[in-house]
């Protein structure tokens, strides 16, 4: 059993302050986790997650919902509280119009009772590569709102994510909020996940993209993020550059996901899943492409 | 027949609602981990993160120094490591990793836990087997030092029928081929959970318990307390499923529980998490099957080997009646006249494997079905025509030699073939790949049938008692050692003792099972409990009748000297004059004057059935009362780029005998299917080494709400008498050819046989299974 300080947070400066309580060069330094809905954070908690070994503090921020839980829909983009949960996100008519695939995305974490407490904050910070919010929040462009001490500070979403398990984050900082650009009206999206079931499923691979295909059947844009298979998520230019200025068609598309696992390849090499990982992949984002070129406009 | 409305009966044939149903979904049901007592402590064990070590040292001071820690015992402390079954109580010598070193009693859970933690262990690491194949390697280091080549002898089955190699002779066709079906995890809600006391009024140690089978587990209890029977008592509380896993497991528990309320003679509730369930409780076996069939060019099956080994894990007392029914059933329900047999068990340094609904039948018909449709291929001959044309009939010989009656297996077929527009969807898929062979979606339809022994047969004696007695108001009180495990016995029996006794369901409970109220009536297993169990049910209701119908007469209730037993009946509570139904007296009138008098109000009831005998050498001879027929037909989409097997509909045709309540009987068959469908496409504990990968439902994957397919079910009846009123068993039929039909499903949309079970994203997509190997 894992033992812990639990601090309550009940404004937001308490969260920096108890962050501080314990940083490295204070008089209590250990690892301090922010509990926000817990879904995670509890279960890793229950394994005596090794990560969690020196486990020092957890800080309850999950009432701070006046201040962290909101969508709020501005100009260019939407602006999404750390606190808001997945079914706020799967339910909110502003996703669902500007950001479509998220919206999908969100509805595929887990189960009711866990889209009903997990939040984007914890999600995003809880930094699993297999983690479905992950790959839309990629495709539209996702700024990470920071807040430390004193100040705040802004990371795109890619280079907030350090890898498994680690994300940017100082000392006495955590996240507040997620800036997503909008979708453009003449894009249509799509996100597709694999799990070994249909509900309760850690995604073995998924796939966000975004394509705008001009009446001619030109591809005018797209965009492809896949996840579970890199370190660090981020787009495959590669695979997008080869569909620029191409006809919409299920071949290209299909060139595109093996440029998607050839990505994958050299990125993280060949491992134990690959042979699965690698005709899977390229099939998924085959798919994808083709359900968001197939889809009416928006 | 399919099923229809019967007149001939009161109370059975009826959709009774469940006498538990209420309790049970309205939360108010009590488990026993709910049980809190006075100064009750808890309990917790050690054990190693290895499947194979000896301890050198063990050090609890400063697990004994704590406050609140009221007993910490190891396997050197303990009285006796061996449990009466084989399984460890505690060991120094662990075997797999479920294996405790040792044990502690505290007053709280965390202060287990911290108990735990300080015990000090040294231990070496010794050589392990984990598959069948390293158990079996030449000068592989042996898991008991008392079986050779590990091979569990005791478990050691054949089948000679004919002459195998005449009948190779006459075969046009031969095909070989191996299946290999994987570990699953029972997957109850309710985690295995004991309250033990010693009772000081008694100075009996009392054990309440998630038991499934509360003789079996009070074993436990009187053998590490060596103490007589009567010194125990075993209480079953109710159960959140069992499914053949609350065994050896819970009865090791109530062992262990018992032994450390005794040592500090105070209660002690001992409840497992779900990773202890994991790694403690038994697990279906795995089995490796090999198969030689031959058949002639016009489709007679006319020979079949086969060899089928399981891997039985570190310790067994199942694994020899697993794979006596397994050989038993080891060429499915068809009639072949040259067979020859072998199964056996392998010792491993796995967790024990054990009962787990359907016992072996799930893993055998996985490769027997299958075998099956590869044969027609091979033969090109349609795969319906080919099953038809071997299977049991009316006046069959099965695999045993023994003739068989009353098999209704082809009706099935026919009924459910047609019913699911097999034939056309085989052939109208089958176009469709051909037109379009990139698509990325493609369906598939497949057939599996099934057939299972009824009851224990051969395996021990299918032995029961019941006690029925009617109490002053015409209420009825009945008791047996069967247990309610969410079967729906106490209702199914409720309705047999009423109807045979003439009474409404209403008036009957059944009183739950207690080793103290009623004789050891053997295990709740083997979809035993209508079919054989409730025997002395209806037996002891009618001699309670005959009763009741004297005491009518003695007492002159009808006040007309000149009746007879014979002119009067009681039905539905009442007593009338056959002759002048008018007049009714009611059943609690006469149990009133009855008990005032001094007349008899209960009895007891024993049925034994005639034994079966089987020669060892040949397995020849009756094995079983009789069997159940079934056909299960699967419909699946499966995901070509990420072979993700979605199973869309599922048809169950089953032979029921006689359905004693409908409503329940189709809820098993609902529950068989998610089963049989989860063991199918996704459930896999998936050991490594010795270690499992597996071993909570974040990882191990059961299916969801989502997941469910469409079930349609059809009951059939039959003229069969062996069973209770006709009635055969449907527990384990539900659930055992559902994986099968799942991958001959499979097999016709993507192509390719999945050969080694479950049809999983990567068997689906690649052909073989993919494992991160070692502990994460």
């Amino acid at each position: 059993m894992i033992e812990y300080k639990y601090y309550r947070a009940t404004k937001l400066a308490d969260i920096s302050e108890k962050l501080l309580l314990h940083s490295e060069g204070s008089e209590q330094p250990g690892l301090v986790k922010i509990l926000a809905g817990g879904t995670d954070l509890l279960v890793q908690i229950f394994e005596k997650d090794r990560a969690l070994q020196n486990l020092t503090a957890v800080i309850d921020i999950s009432s701070l919902t006046h201040a962290l839980r909101y969508i709020r829909e501005e100009q260019d983009h939407i602006r999404i509280g750390a606190l808001a949960t997945h079914t706020d996100i799967g339910e909110s008519p502003i996703i669902a119009k500007h950001i479509p695939f998220l919206q999908d995305a969100c509805n595929t974490v887990g189960s009711p009772q866990i889209r009903n407490k997990g939040t984007l904050g914890g999600c995003i910070c809880n930094a699993s590569p297999a983690a479905d919010p992950l790959p839309p929040l990629v495709v539209a462009g996702t700024v990470v709102v920071i807040q430390g001490p004193r100040k705040t500070r802004k990371l795109s979403i890619e280079e907030f994510y350090l890898g498994k398990g680690a994300v940017s984050l100082e000392a006495g900082e955590f996240v507040k909020e997620f800036i997503v650009q909008k979708i453009p009206q003449t894009m249509n999206t799509a996100f597709i996940k694999v799990g070994r079931r249909k509900a309760l499923a850690i995604a073995r691979l998924n796939v966000a993209v975004a394509v705008q295909v001009h009446a001619s059947g030109i591809i005018e844009d797209v965009r492809i993020a896949p996840g579970c298979i890199f370190i660090k998520p981020h787009r495959v230019t590669s695979a997008e550059d080869a569909l620029f200025g191409k006809k919409a068609h299920r071949r290209v598309c299909a060139q595109a996901g093996i440029l998607v696992g050839k990505a994958m390849i050299e990125e993280t090499g060949v491992r134990w899943s690959t042979e699965y990982k690698l005709p899977a992949i390229e099939g998924i984002v085959e798919e994808a492409l083709l359900r968001a070129m197939s889809k009416e406009d928006r | 027949m399919l099923l229809k409305e019967r007149e001939d009966f009161r109370v059975i044939h009826q959709s009774k609602p469940r006498i538990d149903g209420i309790a049970k979904v309205t939360g108010k049901a009590r488990y026993a981990a709910d049980i809190c007592m006075q100064d009750m402590l808890y309990a917790g064990t050690l054990k190693l993160p290895c499947p194979a070590a000896r301890v050198t040292h063990i050090d609890t001071a400063k697990a004994e120094a704590i406050e609140g820690v009221e007993a910490v015992i190891t396997y050197k402390t303990i009285p006796k490591t061996v449990s009466w079954a084989s399984y460890r109580y505690l060991t120094g010598h662990v075997r797999y990793e479920g294996d405790c070193v040792a044990m502690v009693a505290a007053s709280t859970q965390k202060l287990v836990d911290q108990a735990l933690a300080c015990i000090e262990v040294e231990y070496k690491e010794i050589p392990r087997v984990c598959t069948i194949e390293e158990a079996l390697a030449d000068g592989a280091p042996l898991v008991h030092e008392s079986y050779r080549n590990n091979i569990f002898t005791e478990s050691m089955f054949h089948i000679r029928k004919g002459n195998i190699t005449k009948g190779f002779e006459l075969a046009d066709v031969v095909i070989e081929r191996e299946y290999r079906t994987q570990m699953v995890e029972h997957s109850y809600i309710e985690p295995e959970a004991v309250v033990a006391y010693m009772n000081k009024s008694d100075g009996v140690m009392t054990v309440h318990a998630s038991a499934q089978n509360p003789f079996f587990t009070r074993r436990y209890i009187a053998d590490i307390l060596n103490v007589p029977l009567h010194k125990t008592r075993l209480i079953q509380e109710v159960l959140g499923g069992s499914f053949g896993g609350k065994e050896e497991g819970v009865g090791i528990m109530a062992g262990r529980a018992a032994y450390l309320a005794s040592v500090t003679q105070k209660p002690v509730k001992y409840v497992f998490t779900r990773e202890e369930s994991f790694l403690e409780s038994s697990k279906r076996h795995p089995f490796r099957l090999r198969y030689t069939v031959g058949a002639t060019k016009d489709g007679k099956i006319v020979a079949f080997r086969g060899e089928q080994v399981d891997n039985s894990g570190a310790y067994n007392n199942q694994t020899q009646f697993m794979n006596w029914r397994a050989s038993v059933h080891s060429t499915g329900p068809y009639e072949i006249d040259h067979i020859t047999t072998d199964t056996f068990g392998v010792f491993t340094n796995n967790v024990h494997s054990g009962a787990m609904r359907g016992y072996s039948s799930p893993s055998l018909i996985f490769g027997q079905e299958q075998l099956i449709d590869e044969l027609a291929e091979a033969l090109g001959i349609d795969e319906i025509e080919l099953r038809k044309k071997n299977c049991l009939q009316s006046g069959s010989l099965t695999a045993t030699g023994v003739r068989v009656e009353e098999v209704i297996l082809s009706e099935i077929i026919d009924f459910t073939v047609a019913n699911t527009d097999y034939k056309k969807k085989r052939a109208l898929y089958k176009t469709l790949h051909q037109q379009q062979p990139n698509s990325a979606k493609r369906k598939g339809i497949g057939l599996a049938l099934c057939y299972r022994g009824c009851g224990l047969g051969a395996e021990s004696p299918d032995a029961s008692g019941c006690m029925i007695t009617v109490q002053e108001d015409g209420s009825v009180l009945m008791n047996s050692g069967l247990a309610e495990n969410g079967q729906g016995l106490k209702t199914a029996y409720a309705q047999i003792a009423a109807e045979s006794l003439g009474v409404t369901y209403e008036s009957v409970r059944f009183y739950g099972t207690d080793t103290h109220s009623i004789p050891d009536c053997g295990m709740t297993v083997a979809s035993r409990g209508t079919v054989m169990g409730a025997q002395p049910v209806q037996r002891a209701g009618k001699q309670l009748k005959a009763m009741l119908l004297e005491h009518a007469i003695t007492l002159n209730v009808f006040k007309n000297p000149h009746l007879g037993v014979k002119d009067i009946d009681l039905i539905d509570s009442y007593l009338f004059i056959k002759a002048d139904p008018s007049e009714k007296i009611a059943l609690a009138t006469l149990a009133n004057s009855a008990l005032w008098s001094g007349l008899q109000l209960a009895t007891f009831a024993w049925f034994c059935p005639e034994p079966y005998e089987q020669d060892h050498n040949t397995g020849q001879g009756k094995a079983f009362p009789t069997f159940s027929y079934g056909c299960v037909v699967a419909e699946v989409e499966v995901d070509m780029r990420t072979g993700f097997v979605d199973v869309q509909k599922v048809t169950a045709s089953h032979d029921v005998g006689t359905a004693i309540n409908p409503a329940l009987i189709k809820g098993q068959i609902y529950g068989g299917v998610v089963m049989g469908l989860g063991y199918g496409v996704m459930e896999n504990t998936d050991p490594h080494n010795g270690r499992m990968n597996n071993k909570n439902f974040n990882e191990y994957a059961i299916p969801t709400a989502l997941d469910m397919p469409e079930i349609e079910i059809h009951l059939f009846e039959s003229n069969d008498k062996a069973g209770t009123y006709g009635a055969k068993s449907v527990g384990e039929p539900a659930t055992e050819a559902v994986g099968a039909a799942i991958a001959n499903a499979v097999y016709h949309a993507t192509g390719k046989r999945v050969r080694e079970n479950p049809c999983d994203l990567e068997s689906v997509l690649l052909g073989k299974k993919l494992s991160k190997g070692g502990k994460k």
